[in-house]
């Protein structure tokens, strides 16, 4: 799952190379419809693992 | 005429270092070496969690700035095919009213589009950033019909934030009428198509294609 995080995330951060490098229609169409749901279910599928990991809980034991 | 020379270029502080691009390029590559570790190790480590969530998040942040600030240039503009020809147009010595305003320097030049078309005030920028959302969405759907037509009324204020105040403005017979003053604040009726030239010409709202 943490994989699958860091490749979304990577797209994400593909597309706003795409936009720091060429700033235009196109770009901010990849930017704002693909990278932004990406980076969103990035953060939702690292979250997601973190969370299996027990990192949320109250009781949680330290570097989780 | 050709005019080439630094002074022709424009002011210098609009020449600067473009911060907000570089400052979420270096995020962007700070969040990229973090992803590929993960990608690579299958897990990230712990210490670095605050990281990968924050790195992307701030480069994505200031990517979006940089994009809202960047989509009021005339060439964002003019750069999706709809708009091209609009754009050439008004560049162009025309009759047009943008094409007067453009060419002689009566709208900021690498501003022009959205000096006339994000109306009056600080929800006028809203609204027209809001507007460029539905012309994405138009864009990748291909949901819009030629020649394109503006939504709704255009909005008067714009004009008048600039003209309202100017003598040779209030000077004029017709703007002194109070029907067409009426008129015009009811929306009624606008500055473009009526009294004045159409703000673009009917050749350039087909997209490029023959109407």
């Amino acid at each position: 799952m943490i994989r699958l995080a860091c490749l979304f995330g990577l797209i994400a951060l593909a597309a706003l190379g795409l936009l720091i490098v060429r700033l235009d229609g196109a770009a901010a169409i990849v930017f704002s419809f693909i990278g932004m749901p990406a980076l969103g279910l990035a953060l939702a599928l690292y979250g997601a693992a973190r969370w299996r990991a027990g990192a949320f809980r109250l009781n949680a034991p330290p570097g989780k | 005429m050709d005019a080439t020379g630094p002074l022709f270029a424009g002011p210098p502080a609009a020449h600067g270092v473009p911060w907000l691009a570089l400052l979420a390029l270096l995020l962007g590559a700070g969040a990229a070496v973090l992803l590929v570790v993960g990608l690579v190790r299958g897990r990230l480590p712990a210490s670095y969690a605050a990281a990968a969530v924050l790195l992307p998040l701030g480069a994505y942040a200031l990517g979006s700035l940089y994009m809202l600030e960047g989509s009021k240039q005339v060439a964002f503009c003019g750069s999706c095919h709809v708009m091209t020809p609009i754009m050439t147009s008004m560049q162009a010595s025309g009759d047009s009213l943008a094409s007067v305003h453009y060419t002689r320097g009566l709208v900021p030049h690498d501003q022009a589009c959205f000096t006339c078309h994000s109306g009056y005030g600080i929800w006028g920028g809203v609204d027209a950033k809001m507007a460029g959302v539905m012309h994405m969405v138009r864009t990748v759907t291909g949901w819009y019909t030629l020649p394109i037509k503006h939504n709704g009324p255009f909005d008067i204020d714009s004009c008048l934030g600039c003209h309202a105040f100017a003598p040779s403005f209030r000077a004029v017979d017709a703007h002194r009428d109070p029907d067409l003053q009426k008129a015009l604040l009811a929306r009624e009726l606008s500055c473009t198509g009526t009294c004045h030239p159409a703000a673009h010409p009917e050749s350039a709202l087909t997209g490029g294609s023959a109407s």
